[in-house]
């Protein structure tokens, strides 16, 4: 068999082409030459290769579709998780070079009664997690703002970021987190406690929609007070 | 946003616009990537795959040196997981998510999946880059014909009956075209010998 021939042949196996006679005619091939196996076996990988990193490197070129509006919160939600809270972020060095002017300029008791304050309004914030499509399935009984106007409502239209969420610690601003676990009936309330301390409960869930709004709501005004 | 280098500076700050700018230019690679043939996924699916792999982005951007890199890294992000979801969904399929019943072991079409899984896995960056390259410059080096039956046969994963049909050509000589070619590509893959040594160690 010259080269072209068992080089059409051997694609037309690895490429789940070839009938059963070419199976067999190649088996018959091989084991006559058994020099060609290693030829076989590099056509193989070649062929293994490109056949997943060529649509790999097209998708490279890609330009549609565009980002569904729907899924960008979802997006911010997770920058947000990674970085913190927006007004924590863009420190750079000429803001730093700014802090130090501002200082040295006797700016620092006024940074110090800042400070101060800022202490003790931050470890206050709640947050409230839930599913988008529970809040949609739930209709006039759906948790709103409103419901929870100390808290921050978090929504995840996914899985793993809820997930995340759920088992990310407490950041340093936030004062508990609380969320529905509809699988297993449970309320759970993730606190800080005194001395840092982090505390996790789990209570029953209310039966009804209606019922976790205002379980949900009351414990949020528990943990403010 | 200015520049790329400036995009990546705040990025890294965790920029909100800079990182939503991001997510849209990158989102078509990545659906793309998702909507690997392999996987054959669906597009809701592909979408899912897709969001998921835009914020596992979050976490590395400290270690890519260039914005382009975020590019290939979420393409090799959206393949891995799309192929490791159809494996998943047919492993669920055909055992009930039971690999050793005997029903999921006899004729086990997910073992169609090893291979692509070992490389989209294991391919870095860099790998993926150098590989765009020579694919790139191996295909231009074919006629233009057999360029674009080999590229369809590689991207696209037409079958030989269907590239007989769009090309007009017995199914013959599509074998052995496409033979040919990818012996030429295979020649080039060759010629870099550390790119090649790497990539056959994935599969052996």
């Amino acid at each position: 068999m010259d080269a072209d021939s068992f080089n059409d042949l051997a694609l037309r196996v690895i490429a789940g082409e070839a009938t059963d006679t070419e199976r067999h005619a190649l088996e018959a091939e091989l084991s006559a030459h058994p020099e060609r196996q290693d030829e076989y076996e590099q056509m193989r990988i070649a062929h293994d290769v490109l056949r997943t990193t060529a649509p790999m490197a097209e998708a490279a070129q890609a330009k549609e579709p565009e980002l569904p509006a729907y899924r960008m919160n979802e997006l911010r939600t997770a920058v947000r998780q990674h970085f913190g809270p927006a007004a924590n972020r863009g420190k750079n060095s000429s803001g730093l070079i700014s802090a130090l002017r501002w200082i040295f300029a006797g700016g620092g008791l006024t940074a110090l009664t800042v400070l101060v304050v800022f202490l003790n309004l931050s470890n206050h914030t709640v947050e409230v997690g839930v599913y988008r499509a529970d809040l949609m399935r739930n209709g006039d009984a759906s948790l709103t703002p409103q419901d929870v106007p100390t808290a921050r409502l978090m929504t995840f239209d996914q899985d793993t970021p809820f997930d995340q969420w759920q088992s990310q610690s407490l950041a340093w601003y936030e004062h508990a987190k609380i969320w529905v676990d509809n699988e297993h009936d449970l309320l759970h309330v993730v606190r800080r406690m005194d001395h840092g301390r982090i505390s996790r409960e789990t209570y029953p869930l209310a039966p009804t929609n209606e019922g976790q709004r205002d379980q949900i709501k009351q414990t949020v005004e528990s943990l403010k007070n | 946003m200015g520049t790329d280098r400036e995009l990546l500076d705040a990025l890294r700050r965790g920029d909100d616009e800079a990182w939503e700018e991001t997510f849209r230019r990158l989102y078509p690679c990545a659906f793309a990537a998702a909507r690997h043939p392999l996987a054959s996924l669906t597009p809701a699916e592909a979408e899912d795959i897709a969001i998921e792999a835009l914020t596992l982005l979050l976490p590395k951007v400290n270690q890519v040196a260039e914005f382009d890199e975020l590019r290939l890294l979420v393409i090799t992000i959206a393949s891995r997981k799309a192929i490791s979801e159809k494996r998943r969904q047919l492993a669920d399929k055909r055992g009930g998510g039971d690999l050793t019943s005997l029903d999921a072991m006899q004729d086990d079409e997910t073992i169609r999946f090893e291979p692509a899984e070992q490389v989209a896995g294991r391919l870095s960056v860099t790998d993926l880059r150098d590989l765009s390259r020579l694919l790139d410059a191996a295909l231009s080096g074919l006629e233009p014909r057999n360029a674009d039956l080999l590229r369809d046969f590689l991207v696209h994963h037409l079958s030989y009956k269907e590239l007989s049909e769009k090309y007009k050509m017995p199914v013959g000589s599509v074998g052995v075209n496409l033979a040919r070619s990818l012996e030429k590509i295979r020649a080039q893959l060759k010629a870099a010998p550390k790119l090649w040594k790497e990539l056959v160690s994935f599969l052996r």
